[in-house]
């Protein structure tokens, strides 16, 4: 409690936190390089699964940054993150009550890599590609 | 309760008496600051649980089709997914820094975050625009629209509507005979033109006629009856050539049908990781069939059919060979190949890529329009709300004690951010 008041203290006495311009430069430059890392990322083959797993990973700490510094929840009323982690768990259970049978059909591949569909092929292109 | 927040902010000297556009029911600033900003919240939370619908979509689309989105996604350009993400961090980073402004009463500050945002949102739409044409004209859309003239990979095939240009009449195909029609290969290591360089130039194509005889006990029994020599070879219609014409530009001269052509067959190679095929050298040969081109008005009879002798192929050289044997690795600057005869995802990704497209490859579509088509709806949102906000923000509205509609514009700004930031890399970054 002391800290927040003191935290209060640091800034105006405004009706809500002002950010720190070095906050919103430092987020804001995180979040542009986080997006160069996942974009560089997806040039490497580390599988199929752990490079979706980097994609998410990386997805989800900016998200987690923007909602943090961009949005204030770091230094706002714990009831808005409240409202807020709930919509999450919303998204989570909807998610999650839909997959809950994915092992219970039965496998179609609609397009099998090892026999792939023989296709009318026209002329390959002289130019381009 | 509210004479408590009076205390508190009596202690520092501000008082509630500043914004005209403080409202009477609210007991002060902080008062009507706080009820909006807790309506903004759960509005936010309303839109995470309205986009949620659609990334279970995505979610269960993924989970049981995969190879969809592996294949599908090779149509977007990640360059422009990132230069949007790009721009809507920055736009995300200057609706907050105008919350800031607004706060510390800098007006000046204030207008020129709020117009920067304006002018990202219309970057993003415009980027956008040239994407959703992109994808109109190579009629890349959703559901039944989904027909498009080329694979990822750039290679042409004919469409469901048979409306590509360089696709003429009815065409049929059939495999050349010969050792070439073994295995496959991948047309983007070669870059040479198979007449020039040899590959299965030298044809002899004829349409047989055949007589299908059923003996007693069902089996068909297929007889050649009479062959007649297709001597034409096909024009090679260049891409440029089929759009002039399609234009009505230059008349080329009249073909002769039918004609033949050597064509490549530029789909999946299967055995490319069958180790039994690369022992006998047959896994990486190029797939080379003969087209033969029949005109508008002329149709191949039912009991034709076409055979092609052929000299055989020259030997596959090195740079031919996408694997290569152990002796003599490819050369394809992917080091990768050469070390492992197995392919890697991404390898595996490319040749699927010159290939056409899935069976319901149109979902990933019809789920990519409608989640970048919502969030973009949002975007415009958007540029109608900062607008409105730039203009009350010139007429010198907002003060440090009535800031609340920046600050919860900012926030859903920020939402719509938040989501692409996700789409991004679900839709483009595909592995």
């Amino acid at each position: 409690m002391a800290s927040a008041a003191e935290h209060h203290d640091d800034h105006d006495h405004g009706l809500a936190h002002v950010a720190s311009i070095k906050t919103l430069v430092a987020t804001g430059g995180t979040l542009l390089f986080l997006t160069l890392v996942t974009v560089l990322a997806t040039k490497i083959d580390f599988g199929a699964n752990i490079n979706l797993a980097i994609a998410m990973v990386i997805a989800v700490t900016k998200a987690t940054l923007v909602i943090l510094f961009f949005m204030h929840l770091r230094y706002d009323r714990l009831f808005h993150s409240v409202v807020f982690v709930s919509a999450l768990l919303g998204a989570a259970l909807f998610v999650g009550f839909t997959l809950m049978d994915t092992g219970q059909y039965q496998q179609t591949n609609i397009w099998n890599p090892s026999a792939p569909p023989v296709a009318p092929i026209g002329p390959r292109p002289t130019t381009g590609g | 309760m509210s004479t408590a927040h009076d205390a508190h902010h009596d202690d520092h000297g501000h008082g509630h008496h500043g914004s005209r556009f403080i409202q009477h029911h609210y007991d002060d600033a902080q008062h009507q600051f706080d009820a909006g900003k807790l309506g903004i919240w759960i509005f936010l939370a309303q839109e995470v649980l309205f986009f949620s619908a659609l990334f279970v979509a995505y979610i269960l689309y993924r989970v049981h089709h995969g190879e969809l989105y592996s294949y599908a996604h090779k149509y977007l350009d990640v360059k422009y997914g990132a230069i949007n993400t790009a721009i809507l961090i920055f736009s995300s980073l200057t609706a907050a820094w105008a919350v800031r402004c607004a706060q510390r009463n800098e007006r000046a500050g204030l207008i020129l975050c709020l117009a920067t945002t304006i002018a990202c949102a219309f970057g993003f739409l415009g980027i956008k625009y040239i994407e959703y044409s992109h994808k109109y004209h190579e009629q890349l859309l959703f559901g039944r629209y989904f027909d498009p003239c080329v694979s990822p990979g750039g290679n042409e095939f004919i469409t469901k509507s048979n409306d590509c240009p360089g696709s003429k009449g009815s065409v049929h195909w059939d495999f050349g005979a010969g050792k070439a029609t073994e295995g496959c290969y991948e047309s983007s290591t070669i870059d040479q033109d198979p007449q020039t360089e040899g590959v299965q130039a030298d044809c002899q194509v004829f349409e047989t006629k055949v007589r299908i005889a059923r003996g007693a006990d069902g089996k068909e029994t297929v007889t050649e009856t009479s062959r007649k020599p297709i001597a034409e070879r096909c024009h090679e219609w260049s891409l440029e050539e089929a759009e002039a014409e399609a234009e009505g530009g230059k008349q080329e001269a009249p073909e002769k049908f039918p004609c033949w052509k050597p064509s490549y067959q530029p789909a999946v190679c299967p055995d490319l990781t069958d180790a039994t095929a690369r022992a006998k050298g047959t896994a990486a040969r190029p797939q080379v069939g003969i087209l033969v081109e029949y005109g508008d008005h002329e149709e191949r009879g039912e009991d034709i059919v076409i055979k092609a002798e052929c000299k055989p192929a020259p030997k596959v050289t090195k740079e031919l060979d996408i694997l290569g044997t152990p002796e003599h690795p490819m050369q394809l600057g992917k080091p990768t190949i050469v070390k492992s005869h197995e392919l890697t995802t991404h390898e595996r990704h490319e040749l699927e890529a010159m290939g056409p497209p899935p069976d319901h490859t149109n979902m990933f579509f019809t789920i990519y329009f409608a989640m970048t088509g919502l969030h973009g709806i949002h975007v415009f949102a958007g540029i109608l709300v900062f607008m409105w906000l730039l203009i009350r923000a010139l007429k010198g509205h907002f003060t440090p004690d009535y800031f609340g509609p920046i600050d919860y514009a900012a926030l859903y700004w920020h939402i719509v951010d938040l989501i692409w930031i996700f789409l991004f890399p679900l839709l483009y970054l595909i592995h």
